[in-house]
């Protein structure tokens, strides 16, 4: 019995962060905020070159044929470094959901071409608790503009839609990085999908286990600005980081970032090896990483002060990102009523 | 081969070596098993079932009156007793000492199926948690002989002297004086806060041996044996009713030197050591909190609130706290497991936990509205397990060893590394 990553894995980590250190620092998370597409094309291909993107694609599709486990802490870096790219929709979830309940055609035409960074995913599923899920075709998808391939749900079968069958229109939204929109998806007999109900069932919880990851990297990286900011800032003749009111406030965020990142590695471990509890471990895991994240935000902006409410000063880049994934694929509210229902079953 | 592209970039070297080593990550689960895996190897199995099997014949069905009567005392002696006979005393202490050798593994797994039988209270805790493995690590192989035997088999049960009146948070500002008169020290002060202190044949203590140095440095750590003259221990009525510590006033009280653990002046670093066993302890604890969790969700339909949507999630929020806890007590007993360092990261599970402990029973007395207010004997009470008593008691784990607030400031000091803050 171990329950903690492995050397190789914390190396695959530390390549991940050297590399979005150099490729996606916050200027360039910025300069995605006033992209026509807020997309770099050549980060994401040395991203692919890297592995990275086709990191669950099988070996035979050309792929790394790893799985959430070793996904886990690239995800939480991606969200360290608030990666625009829509790295979870792609490899946390369409990936896996092909290779699971994908056609052996839509397997052979889409899991290579990702792997290579030709193509980009993005998922659209019933399942997304929101105000308006109920009208069929009307949640909003991330990244729907510049993805090749759509994974959409739609009465109980899953989709595979290639861009040009689907419409995308933009919805103006809180983060410049992580662009919104409604799709209106033309399925049919060419697209549907093997699985069905039970394979978007899965690939929802993927979202969620993946957002979870991506709020801890968003969470600690709030965290750490956090830190060093309160030990630059003088007030009242020394840090104010040496005063306990903040001091404390940041011992709790640290307490729940790095807890949640343990919920999140079982949540991983579930899914990987095909656990019962999978669903539940999942809900576990995205609650509290909401909670943990929505604590790192509050926590952050406050300890900042007003430049942290500048539009200028980094700090909002990643409070904005952090909010919109701790609604995104169930909110903790969301979550805890769908653990209360097997409690109270 | 494309696999091979971020371990190129990971070890820099030719694409050849990359080949070779390529994969590497996968090669690990050629048997498509995660490299992180829950599940216990067959020895590991069979000493858990060992230890649930004896377990089930042994713990009666009825609780053992509290520790804190003297009927409830010797009832719990009786049973530590059965647990030495069995081999169950201190699974982790060496073999030398009358342990298992047992990893903190199966230290888990035995703490777990004790939590799992529900088994009594340990009343030896501070004996063999706390002055046994210290002094395994400072003792000299004399006080070893003399003071393990009787640990184990529980013939003397131990207390911990380490606060006094004026130093609780801030220990190093400790009094209790010990001046060298020939082959002894002469003691006198007070000790409070004393578990067990009134049940307890000894006291490990912490005693200011120079009152000239700095606070850290004039301190030694002795043992005393509370039945010397000179001793007198006064029970302090908790505010749950029980008499579960004590007070300890130390009047002349002459004590051998052969009693001191460590050099002269050198407590603080021992006391450190002593607290440093701590870290490892408890992590079978996460299976006791789910109990707890379980027995929320009964009180909560006893109540007739099982289809209240605040109360639902209210428990649900809990169930995740405790679920998160078993995650990370998994982790931290890896990275033991694997000899990484814990050091001041323990002070993360000590306030995760004790706060935890707090909320749920604080959800349990809400849930019960005004029926909170009788106790569990009460004809109408909803509750029979004492979950009132169990709710203040749950308040006492967020002040006991080092208050939340001293916990946070670990954290923030020597985790996330803030300036520390000016201290008299």
């Amino acid at each position: 019995m171990r329950f903690d990553y492995s050397d190789e894995q914390y190396q695959l980590r530390d390549v991940a962060r050297d590399f979005f250190a150099k490729e996606c620092p916050p200027a360039a998370v910025r300069a995605a905020w006033d992209h026509d597409t807020a997309r770099d094309s050549q980060r994401w291909r040395k991203m692919a070159e890297m592995g990275l993107v086709g990191l669950t694609v099988p070996t035979q599709y050309g792929g790394l044929g790893l799985h959430e486990v070793d996904l886990v802490l690239l995800l939480e870096e991606a969200g360290r470094a608030a990666l625009p790219e829509p790295l979870a929709e792609t490899t946390a979830i369409a990936v896996p959901t092909l290779v699971e309940a994908g056609t052996p055609v839509q397997r052979d035409e889409w899991l290579p071409r990702i792997a290579a960074g030709d193509a980009v995913a993005t998922v659209q599923l019933a399942g997304t608790p929101s105000a308006q899920a109920a009208v069929v075709g009307s949640a909003l998808v991330s990244a729907a503009h510049i993805a090749d391939l759509l994974l959409t749900e739609s009465g109980g079968e899953l989709h595979a839609v290639p861009a040009g069958r689907f419409e995308a229109v933009a919805q103006p939204s809180m983060d410049g990085a992580r662009r919104l929109f409604t799709v209106r998806a033309e399925t049919g007999d060419d697209t549907r999908m093997d699985g069905g109900v039970e394979a978007a069932g899965k690939a929802f919880d993927r979202g969620a286990w993946a957002t979870a990851a991506l709020l801890n990297g968003v969470a600690q990286r709030l965290l750490d600005m956090t830190v060093a900011y309160v030990q630059e800032r003088w007030q009242f003749g020394r840090p104010v980081g040496s005063f306990q009111a903040i001091k404390h406030k940041l011992a709790e965020t640290l307490l729940v970032v790095e807890t949640s990142k343990a919920a999140t590695a079982y949540a991983a471990y579930a899914l990987a090896s095909g656990r019962s509890d999978r669903a539940e471990a999942v809900s576990v895991a995205k609650a509290y990483a909401s909670d943990a994240a929505h604590k790192a935000n509050t926590e952050a902006l406050q300890c900042h002060g007003g430049i942290g409410f500048t539009w200028q000063h980094d700090l909002h880049l990643w409070l904005k990102r952090g909010k919109a994934l701790e609604q995104a694929y169930g909110s903790a509210t969301w979550h805890r009523a769908r653990i209360a229902e097997r409690l109270f079953a | 081969m494309r696999c091979a592209g971020w371990l190129a970039i990971l070890t820099g070297s030719s694409s050849d070596t990359v080949r070779a080593t390529s994969c590497r990550l996968a090669g690990y689960r050629a048997d498509g098993v995660p490299i992180v895996d829950l599940d216990l190897n067959e020895a590991q199995l069979e000493f858990r079932d060992e230890v649930r099997a004896w377990l089930r014949r042994n713990v009666g069905t009825e609780p053992l009156a509290p520790s804190s009567t003297p009927e409830g005392f010797a009832a719990h002696r009786a049973w530590e007793r059965r647990l030495y006979e069995a081999g169950y005393a201190a699974i982790s202490w060496p073999r030398v000492y009358g342990g298992r050798d047992a990893d903190l593994l199966n230290q888990t797994l035995f703490d777990e199926e004790y939590a799992r039988a529900e088994a009594p209270a340990r009343i030896n805790v501070l004996g063999l948690g706390l002055a046994g493995p210290t002094l395994m690590t400072c003792g000299t192989p004399a006080q070893c002989q003399r003071w393990l035997p009787s640990i184990l088999s529980c013939e003397q049960i131990w207390s911990q002297g380490f606060s006094e009146p004026d130093a609780g948070s801030d220990l190093a500002a400790l009094r209790t004086s010990a001046r060298r008169e020939g082959d002894a020290f002469i003691v006198n002060g007070q000790k409070v806060w004393t578990s067990l202190g009134r049940f307890a044949d000894w006291m490990f203590t912490l005693v200011r041996t120079d009152p000239q140095a700095p606070k850290h440095k004039g301190i030694s750590f002795l043992m005393i044996d509370l039945h010397r003259p000179g001793v007198s221990v006064a029970p302090i009525r908790q505010l749950n009713g029980d008499a579960g510590f004590a007070e300890v006033f130390l009047d002349d009280v002459a004590v051998p030197i052969d009693n001191l653990v460590g050099e002269l002046n050198d407590g603080w670093r021992v006391a450190m050591t002593t607290l440093s066993f701590e870290r490892g302890t408890g992590l079978g604890n996460h299976l006791r909190f789910s109990r707890d969790l379980q027995a929320l969700v009964r009180l909560v339909r006893a109540a007739g609130a099982a289809d209240d949507p605040l109360v639902r999630d209210r428990v649900a929020q809990l169930y995740i706290e405790t679920e998160v806890f078993r995650h990370h007590s998994y982790r931290a007993l890896t990275r033991l497991v694997d000899g990484k360092p814990i050091g001041p990261e323990a002070s993360l599970t000590k306030l995760y936990w004790s706060e935890m402990e707090a909320r749920i029973f604080d959800a349990g007395m809400r849930v019960m509205g005004p029926y909170a207010e009788l106790t569990s004997d009460a004809e109408q009470a909803i509750d029979h397990q004492h979950w009132q008593a169990r709710y203040w008691y749950s308040r006492a784990s967020c002040i006991y060893a080092g208050t939340s607030e001293i916990q946070k400031n670990i954290i923030a000091e020597r985790v996330l590394g803030l300036p520390r803050q000016p201290r008299g």
